[in-house]
């Protein structure tokens, strides 16, 4: 999904895109569901048709890692699981060339762990994309501890390439963005663990409350509840400090198969076309 | 002389080497010698092509990551010993920018000094898709041709003419006085080209004429052109007000804005994107955005591109109405641009009928216009002239360079013409 969406938008500011699948099949569904989120965008006025085949010729599939480590940078973008990340990166870093920066994007893993024992560790660095890349105007740069400042540099350039503001960070468990979402869904839980409240009402008021534009567990919701689950359970290990002790429902929820928004269930019900079908009548778009 | 007209856009440059002189401007004699574009700049795939009277198009493509480089290969290409036009790039005596937009700041064109272009980069603000571009067309040629004197020609300077009644709009007075929001108009060198050529075409004094003149391109609008001087035009503060165009709304009402903003939960950029790319003629008709295949598929019978292209051609009529009002009545309509020199049927649904002001179209000779002709097409016995005239703002620009030269560019402000502070 995140590598989706990078590829969208670095293609959308004109650079070409080589994308790395593990087989041609995998190739080829991803690229269908690519082509349906762009459908999707062109629905919501972000793109016009044009603009999706600019985007489309732009991007390449191979299943060729020599092939994909030709270009002038490589973002990796596998889930946040620290051994599969650690394996791609001992995989590339014999065939990219010597000053190429490889940028990890990851939410709470660590940079300097993952640089550790490649051949040139001070050109990895983090940059943390915010979902859906194509409209989110932020993104994390990150340095580990041996992160070099000519890699860094290029992260700084491309992020403004992409139309971004880059926030510069040194490696810290979440970062900052995740960091303070994430005890904000897991004290929302809680709140409606204690029964002080629905969860439906807990995002109706923080949502209006605070003119934001989902609640915090609709935003879990869309984010996909077992990666919620997955950020706190490693902020926890990280830090040690209890407040990222994910709250029960949570693992309930994730143990279930209601992950959010995508399977249709999680805080919230949605259909297909992801949009949430209980909101509360409060809840309902208008001028209000 | 020889002027170089730079046209620079995000990622593209327009370029045409011109040959004008007052008098070759008096004969109407000018030439082009050669002109050609740059684009996809930023990728390692930029074409550069170049058309020159008489010889075999050329074209190249190589790498170009910014204007400053599109320049350079574009005066590469100019002096070339085989393709080129130049035997040295001395040759070019100036350089025409097209700036879009000038603000209050600029009712006239100029030559380009430290305080011009500050004054160019103030206008940003107004601007930010089109004047950041056009600044670094202006360092680039700077830099490149460091002796040779760079010109401001403003798509704004022409309608500064307009009194405040037709360029304040109905919101408070503060968003004028802070934010300098008003009617700024757009398409002023074509506006102002065509007006005059109508004038001498019918061979008439500009300064005794009121001409309605249409741009009907890619954007579209309009111009109540009074003696000479721009009273009113369709475009106001940003190219998107007033006639129907390609993928741009044109009038509306402003409060379905926040409407549908909050109905569909739409954030600013897709609100701007709605109204700039997926309205207009490809918005009602689904179809396309290019008029040549909305009066395609009118003509196999679709309802929705024959409704685009209904109210297309009603937004005309109603503002060759309200203009000819607003100028106590008309000698002349002029349709130019893409669409308004080569589409009879636009030209024909916009104005028939119009005989109570005096515009009596010749079906017969309006069908039968030749593509790129300056050609009346009302009949003998109209009071007032219907004419096709092709535009060509690059010549504007270069003649514009030459008249500030010569001392004899007009200024279009008219002191009297202030708002109030």
């Amino acid at each position: 999904m995140m590598g989706r969406s990078i590829a969208t938008r670095v293609s959308q500011a004109g650079l070409t895109v080589v994308v790395l699948e593990i087989s041609t099949d995998r190739a080829a569904v991803v690229k269908k569901i690519l082509e349906d989120d762009l459908d999707h965008e062109i629905e919501r006025y972000s793109l016009t048709p044009s603009e999706k085949k600019a985007i489309l010729t732009r991007i390449i599939f191979t299943k060729d890692v020599e092939r994909a480590c030709m270009c002038d940078l490589l973002i990796e973008t596998i889930n946040d699981d620290f051994t599969a990340k650690k394996t791609i990166l001992g995989q590339v870093d014999g065939i990219l060339e010597q000053g190429t920066p490889i940028i990890v994007n990851t939410s709470t893993l660590s940079i300097t762990e993952l640089a550790q024992g490649l051949t040139h560790p001070e050109r990895v660095l983090g940059m943390h994309f915010l979902y859906p890349v194509t409209t989110t105007r932020v993104v994390e740069i990150v340095k580990g501890q041996v992160t070099g400042d000519e890699a860094f540099e290029t992260a700084r350039h491309f992020a403004r390439v992409l139309g971004k503001v880059p926030i510069e960070e040194f490696e810290s468990p979440g970062f900052v963005t995740t960091r303070v979402m994430v005890p904000m869904i897991n004290e929302a839980a809680h709140v409606v663990l204690e029964g002080v409240a629905t969860a439906a009402q807990v995002d109706l008021a923080m949502k209006l409350g605070y003119d934001w534009r989902l609640g915090p567990l609709e935003w879990a919701d869309r984010a996909g509840l077992h990666k919620v689950l997955n950020w706190l359970d490693d902020l926890q290990r990280e830090t040690g400090d209890q407040k990222f002790r994910p709250c029960p429902i949570l693992r309930k929820l994730v143990r279930a198969g209601y992950t959010g928004a995508r399977v249709g269930k999680g805080f919230f019900a949605y259909d297909t076309e992801l949009n949430r079908v209980d909101r509360l009548p409060d809840d309902t778009p208008g001028l209000g | 002389m020889k002027v170089l007209v730079l046209n620079c856009g995000s990622s593209s440059v327009k370029f045409q080497v011109i040959e004008t002189s007052l008098e070759m401007i008096e004969a109407n004699s000018d030439v082009t010698v050669a002109r050609g574009l740059v684009e996809k700049i930023g990728l390692s795939d930029s074409r550069l092509s170049m058309d020159t009277p008489g010889r075999k198009p050329y074209q190249e493509i190589g790498e170009i990551l910014e204007h400053r480089a599109a320049v350079e290969r574009v005066l590469k290409v100019l002096a070339h010993p085989e393709y080129g036009v130049l035997k040295d790039v001395k040759e070019i005596e100036a350089v025409g920018h097209r700036v879009v937009h000038g603000g209050e700041k600029f009712a006239s064109s100029v030559q380009i000094t430290p305080e011009v272009e500050a004054m160019i980069e103030e206008c940003v603000v107004l601007a930010p898709l089109h004047n950041p571009h056009n600044l670094r067309g202006i360092i680039a040629a700077r830099s490149l041709l460091s002796d040779v004197p760079q010109f401001a020609v403003f798509d704004t300077a022409f309608h500064q003419s307009m009194p405040p009644k037709a360029f304040i709009y109905g919101l408070p007075y503060d968003l004028y006085t802070h934010h300098a929001i008003r009617r700024y108009g757009f398409h002023g060198t074509s506006h102002r080209y065509v007006s005059l050529r109508a004038a001498k075409l019918l061979g008439r004094k500009l300064e005794e004429m009121r001409i309605i003149t249409c741009h009907l391109g890619n954007g579209c609008s309009m111009a109540a052109i009074d003696r000479g001087h721009s009273v009113d035009t369709t475009m106001g503060f940003t190219p998107l007000e007033g006639l129907l165009m390609g993928t741009r709304s044109g009038d509306m009402d402003a409060a379905i804005l926040p409407w549908v903003m909050a109905m569909e939960e739409l954030t600013l950029s897709q609100l701007n994107a709605m109204l700039n790319k997926h309205s207009g003629l490809y918005g009602i008709s689904g179809v396309s955005s290019d008029m040549r295949e909305i009066e395609k598929a009118v003509g196999s019978g679709n309802h929705r591109a024959q409704l685009a292209f209904d109210i297309f051609c009603y937004r005309i009529r109603k503002y060759i109405g309200g203009y000819a009002a607003a100028m106590n009545g008309i000698d002349a309509v002029v349709f130019t641009g893409g669409i308004g020199e080569n589409s009879d049927l636009v030209r024909e649904a916009s104005t028939v009928g119009l005989d109570f002001l005096g515009l009596d179209l010749d079906p017969d000779v309006n069908r039968k216009a030749p593509r790129g002709q300056e050609m009346i097409v009302s009949k003998a016995s109209s009071r007032s002239a219907i004419i096709i005239i092709p535009t060509n703002e690059e010549r504007v620009i270069a003649r514009d360079v030459v008249r500030v030269l010569g001392g004899v560019m007009p200024s279009f402000s008219v002191p009297s013409n202030e708002a109030p502070r």
